[in-house]
């Protein structure tokens, strides 16, 4: 086991720059999340630490030892891709085997080690066919499976799961998930899906646009987003964005003053990003919240809960609240209500956290 | 009094009965028809572009067969096809019992077990040597120059190999002169004609054949290079242990269009390669039917020759494309 460090990791193609100089710590046995949109860098930061991109500068380590010239078979990492890059010609068991017959391991041992991993993944019973007699689930499965085998410092997942219909993937990230917990690897994994990096990880890396926007918990991320960008990437429904004027009790949002639990007093007048999580609004007025006129545009309904779509002067805002197993008395809603301690304020410029008065 | 039936248009019954078992017995009925017309009027751009093709196969392939019936007859060109008698095997029994022709299929083989020996794997090592350089203008040049000779006429290729092979002002005797070798005159010696020839084809064929091979190694997924890597594979494993069994499904696709033409020993080639002092080992199928048809105007028995070698390449590329299928999963259909 082994940690991972990335310090000051610049990636340049000529003269452009997709990866500006980041700094981030894996622990042991930890599981990393590197989450963000496309084109954001993280899947080049991942191929960085697995040696199939150059370092342009700064420095990666891995158990203490600098990696940056090092070959990807002399780092001890085992990498699971996209699009599982399964060997068509070869069956399951010389697939995972592939790693092992290179390093030269005997055959003996090799045979036993894959009879392991295979009983530990459900594949000992394919493990005569071929890649394009699986499902998308089993290949994935073999690819994890090929990883294992080699019994690696680190485990990288490039967006292993996006292959995947929406029920398969949900099975195979409690399937990673308990196999962490089990193998007690450190892994570093690379998705676009935060509910992918919030139900995975011990701690989530939010990238954007080559830098590290927030590094922490997805709780910590969750309910205390460092900026906009987070707070709108991470939550599904994201977090309504609404802009807003401090006042001397709260934030004025149009006609509408919603009350703030912290003394912002000496804050009034200026300008503020207002963030609501939908699932934080209620429909009946609280001790401690204000009351929000909305516009109902379309109600979609999940089951014990539904998203109210609706509009406020000029913004739209999605909204989640119980149906309690019925979602008729929905169609009449005109207003919310917004909890004072669950209102989160950006930064109007540059959208970075606001902590007044805390 | 009996009630007239009639159909939904309005039409006796009876008729729309016969109407449809006509049609039925012709192998459609009405909403096949409309289905078949409305298909050809909306997809009526890539029939027209099948077209040429098509006629192509007809006029050239298809038309001349008519005319492989004069294996079976006595033929004669003013009697015609029609009008030759039949004298069934008797052109075949010639065939195997004249020593030439079952000089020139020997020959025709040992020269195409030559072709698949050394040309066939010629154009997959380049493709794979052609993979392996990384300096892609150094990778440009040196492939225009191997794919340049495909492009040359087959006369001036053996012109080329003529003068190569000259004895006097050939390239090969002038170096085997620098050692001390006495002049060979390699085009009339039969030892030499295989090489030669087999050699030439190399030369002129295999820079071109390896498009598709580099095709092929172009559609292998960069992740599978990638996983090795990580995996501590070198480039030496990679291709074999990843790109050779990538592109195997195409190596035995060609492999069996290979095996289709073992019969079809470049012809052109020979004709302008061979002399009768080479015979022995430089007549093919292809030259004796030739000589007999053209030559000698034994139309007939020509035509025996030539269906005998088209028989031969049938079998050879439905047992190939059988065994294929069943033991790689690869097959041309």
């Amino acid at each position: 086991m082994a940690g991972v460090n990335l310090s000051k990791i610049v990636k340049a193609y000529g003269s452009v720059q997709v990866v500006h100089g980041i700094d981030l710590m894996v622990e042991e046995k930890e599981f990393v999340v590197l989450v963000g949109p496309s084109g954001c860098g993280k899947s080049t930061t991942l191929r960085m630490i697995a040696g199939l991109e150059e370092i342009t500068a700064g420095d990666l380590t891995i158990d203490e030892r600098r990696m940056n010239r090092v070959a990807p078979k002399d780092r001890d990492v085992a990498m699971v891709f996209q699009n599982y890059a399964l060997y068509p010609h070869l069956n399951v068991a010389d697939n995972m085997a592939f790693g092992l017959r290179i390093r030269k391991m005997p055959g003996a041992e090799i045979k036993a080690t894959i009879k392991d991993v295979a009983e530990v993944l459900g594949l000992t019973e394919y493990l005569d066919r071929r890649p394009a007699d699986l499902s998308g689930g089993q290949r994935q499965r073999v690819a994890m499976g090929r990883a294992i085998v080699r019994h690696p410092k680190v485990f990288l997942f490039d967006e292993p799961l996006s292959n995947l219909d929406a029920k398969l993937r949900t099975q195979m990230r409690a399937e990673i998930k308990r196999l962490h917990n089990r193998l007690g690897v450190t892994s570093i994994y690379v998705t676009h899906d935060q509910v992918e990096a919030m139900t995975l990880a011990d701690r989530i890396v939010v990238m954007n646009d080559g830098a590290i926007e927030q590094v922490g918990t997805p709780m910590e991320l969750f309910n205390n987003p460092a900026n906009t960008f987070v707070a709108s990437f991470l939550g599904s429904p994201p977090m309504n964005q609404l802009k807003g004027t401090l006042t001397a009790s709260g934030v004025r949002i149009g006609a509408t003053e919603i009350k703030l639990s912290s003394a912002i007093s000496s804050h009034a007048g200026r300008d503020v990003i207002v963030g609501i999580r939908p699932e934080h609004v209620t429909l009946s007025a609280g001790a401690q919240s204000s009351r929000l006129p909305i516009m109902l545009d379309l109600v979609e309904p999940l089951g014990s809960e539904a998203l109210l779509h609706a509009r406020y002067e000029d913004a739209t805002m999605v909204f989640k609240v119980d149906t309690n197993g019925d979602i008729d008395h929905l169609s009449g809603v005109s207003e919310v209500h917004v909890p004072a301690d669950t209102v989160k304020l950006f930064d109007a410029e540059t959208g970075i956290a606001l902590h007044l008065g805390a | 009094m009996a009630e007239e039936h009639t159909s939904a248009a309005g039409q006796p019954l009876q008729e729309a009965v016969i109407e449809a078992q006509e049609a039925r017995r012709q192998g459609f009925n009405d909403g096949q028809l409309t289905r078949l017309f409305d298909h050809f009027k909306r997809e009526w751009q890539v029939y027209a572009m099948l077209l040429p093709t098509i006629i192509w196969f007809l006029v050239f392939l298809y038309k001349p067969m008519y005319g492989l019936q004069i294996a079976f007859k006595d033929y004669s060109i003013f009697r015609g096809v029609a009008g030759s008698p039949w004298v069934g095997l008797e052109h075949f029994q010639t065939l195997f019992t004249n020593d030439q022709f079952l000089r020139a299929v020997g020959n025709t083989i040992k020269i195409s077990a030559l072709n698949l020996i050394f040309g066939f794997p010629a154009p997959i090592i380049l493709a794979l040597m052609f993979n392996e350089v990384l300096h892609a203008s150094y990778k440009r040049t040196a492939q225009t120059i191997v794919y340049l000779p495909h492009f040359i006429s087959s006369v001036i290729i053996a012109g080329i190999v003529i003068t190569a092979f000259s004895p006097t002002v050939g390239i090969v005797n002038t170096i085997m002169g620098w050692f001390g070798l006495d002049p060979i005159y390699f085009l009339t010696r039969p030892e030499w004609f295989r090489p030669i020839f087999v050699g030439a084809g190399i030369w002129q064929e295999a820079g071109f054949g390896s498009i598709i091979f580099l095709a092929a190694i172009a559609g292998v997924s960069p992740s599978l290079y990638e996983s090795a890597v990580v995996d501590g594979a070198n480039r030496w494993q990679m291709m074999w242990k990843i790109t050779i069994p990538s592109i195997l499904p195409t190596i035995l696709i060609m492999l069996i269009i290979r095996i289709g033409n073992v019969m079809e020993v470049s012809f052109e080639l020979v004709i302008l390669l061979y002399q009768p002092a080479t015979y022995e080992t430089a007549d093919v199928v292809n030259t004796w039917i030739y000589r007999q048809g053209l030559q000698s105007g034994q139309y007939d028995l020509a035509a025996a020759g030539g269906l005998f070698n088209a028989v031969v390449a049938f079998v050879l590329v439905m047992t190939a494309n059988t065994l294929s299928r069943r033991f790689s999963r690869t097959s041309l259909w």
